[in-house]
Order: structure tokens, then sequence, then C-alpha cells
């Protein structure tokens, strides 16, 4: 069972590592981040598959802050992109 | 009372799933508990709904019947070599009241088949980008709110 | 028994992983941030669920098990609300690109 969870574990580290292309062309931050978030939800099944694998059951709290750190990534970042907000609320005073 | 004391306890098991049982941590957990209760009712206070257990439950498992079925027509079409999809929004007007019952509701969508919603505009009207567009889409939105209202035991109202 | 239980794990972690790759693939063809971001809250997060569900007879005692499911909740909870998030910034962003 162990080299199975270990290969799933090498399939699932493999999808994360091609969302970085998306991560390279972009074309916008958003795109990006998406890609981030991937790579995040990625990784959390990475390290719980490693930890069912190695029966070393601590690996599944690294798995629990890497969910946690994900959910506050995406706010820092929407929150960071309050200049385009500002922008668009200019925008959207002609309406 | 027994509403803050009922989340504390919920938040105390939550902590207890997480840290395991051990007494040497019991104190850290029941302060945890207690932080983490002041800081719900504040985010989150009591509010007019009476949530009924079993339409919740049945909403639960629906709910993740769809949500399969989400993953599996999204899995579909991008393994699908022709790509298919008409992607584009739809205007929404939700019936829940703005807030945390409207926020759950569009937690929901986001997780339903082929919905995702973007922003709420001036007149409180969701923009919901499908990726299949249809007039299809808003009465099920609507019926799926129906249902999420009944489970929440308020009483949905007509403005 | 034990082979039943390593065969739901066979079962959930493969149909896990298989929404992984749909859920990458999509990233990287679906044409527009919004339609990528379907592709990210509900491919992967059934990949995620999947996998934990192949992954509950494996763990060791009932408090490993619903300490998986609670990694799951937070991650399915966090995404649903994140995607809302991330998808009006996209709009915003792109109204401020292309006004």
């Amino acid at each position: 069972m162990a080299s199975f969870l270990m290969s799933a574990a090498g399939l699932v580290l493999a999808m994360a590592a091609l969302g970085l292309v998306r991560i390279f062309y972009g074309p916008i931050d958003a795109d990006r981040l998406i890609a981030a978030q991937l790579i995040g939800t990625c990784g959390v099944a990475i390290l719980l598959l490693l930890a069912g694998a190695t029966e070393a059951t601590p690996i599944t709290d690294v798995a629990l802050i890497l969910a946690l750190l994900a959910a506050f990534l995406s706010v820092a970042f929407v929150r960071g992109a309050a200049g385009f907000a500002s922008a668009s609320e200019q925008g959207d005073d002609d309406r | 009372m027994t509403f803050s004391l009922v989340r504390a306890a919920g938040f105390f098991g939550f902590w207890l799933i997480l840290t395991g049982l051990s007494l040497a941590d019991l104190a850290v957990g029941i302060l945890a508990a207690l932080v983490a209760m002041r800081a719900s009712l504040v985010l989150l206070p009591p509010g007019q709904w009476r949530p009924r257990p079993l339409l919740l439950l049945r909403m639960a498992l629906r709910f993740l019947i769809q949500s399969v079925l989400a993953g599996l027509d999204v899995a579909w079409r991008a393994l699908d070599p022709r790509l298919t999809m008409e992607p584009g929004f739809i205007v929404f007007q939700p019936r829940s009241p703005p807030g945390p019952a409207r926020n759950a509701f569009c937690a929901i969508t986001s997780l339903l088949p082929g919905t995702l919603p973007c922003e709420e505009d001036a007149n409180g009207d969701l923009l919901i980008h499908c990726l299949v567009v249809s007039p299809d889409v808003a009465p099920q939105l609507a019926s799926e709110e129906a249902l999420f209202l009944q489970a929440l035991g308020g009483r949905p109202d007509h403005g | 028994m034990t082979l039943a239980l390593d065969l739901l794990t066979i079962v959930g972690v493969s149909a896990g992983c298989f929404f992984f790759v749909a859920g990458t693939v999509g990233l990287l063809r679906f044409p527009d941030a919004l339609t990528r971001m379907h592709a990210l809250t509900k491919a992967d997060n059934l990949g995620l669920g999947l996998i934990v569900l192949g992954l509950l007879p494996q763990a060791a005692g009932l408090g490993h098990a619903l300490k998986l499911v609670a990694i799951w909740l937070l991650a399915q909870v966090s995404a649903a609300v994140a995607s809302q998030l991330i998808a009006g910034a996209v709009l915003r962003q792109r109204s401020a690109i292309w006004p």
C-alpha cells in the first residue's frame, strides 16, 4: 500500500509542477493566484498521501497548516489588489 | 447563554480533533475555545434563523452529490478535446437577505455545477459566471436557494 | 477485511488523482481566469475529498480519521469562499485593464 500511495503522491506532485506553467504565462495576476491555489491544494493532497505512505501521522498537521495558509493567501491577494478595486470604483462613479 | 455554550463546546470538540486528547493541553484548549466563541459571536451574531437539522442534513447530502457532479462536469470539459463551453454571465436576484445567509448561499453556488458567483451589484443582484450560459441556470439557482432557506428555517420574505 | 479496506483506498486515491489531473489540464486549457477558477474549485477539491476518503481506511484511529475529514472541510470551505473573492478581483482587474 505504501508504494501505491507514494506513486499517487508523485502523480499529484507532477500536476502541481505543471501548474507552474500557468504561473509563468499568466496572463493576469489572478491566473497566477489560481495556479498557486491549485498548487496549495495539490500540496495538501501530497502531504496527506505521504503521511499515509510513511505512517508518519504528524505530516497530517503540516497539511492542515498548508490548507489554512492557502485560505489566507487568497484573502491577502484580494486585499492587496485593492489598488485595482479603487481604480474600478472611480470608474463606477460614472454610472 | 446556552447558545454561546453550545458554540464553545463545538469549538472545543474541534480543538480535540485537531490536537488529540491530552490532559496537559486541556487548559489551552478551553482557553482557545472561549476565544473562538467570543470571535464567532462578533463575526456571526446569533440571528433569527431556526435551522432544521433534518432538512440541513438532506441539503448537505444533496450538496455533496451536486459537488461530485460539478467536479465530473469540469473534468469532462477539461479532458474533452473539443473544449465545449459557452462561458458568460447571468444576473441572479437572490431572495436570501444580505449577510451570513446570502454569503453561505454564494459559497454553495460556487460548488454547484457550472456556476461561480462573482460580484454583488448596487441593487443587491448577484453576477454569476457560468461555464455554459443558458436560461435554465437562474430557475435552478432559485430552487436551490428556496431549499436552502427552508433548511435554515427563516421565513423567505417576498420583497 | 483488510483487502476490502485496501481496495477502498486504491479506488478513492485513484479517483482523487484523476480529478487532480483534470484540474491541472483545465487550468492549462481553459480560455480565461474565470473558467480556470471553475477548474480549481470544482475538480481539485473533489480530488482532495476523494483522496481523503481513500485514506480514511488507513487512518491510525478515529481521531486521525476525524482530522483528515477536518482538513478536507477546511479546504472545501476556504475554496468556496476564496473562489468568490478571486472572481470579484478578476472582474475588477479586468475592468481596470480594459475599461
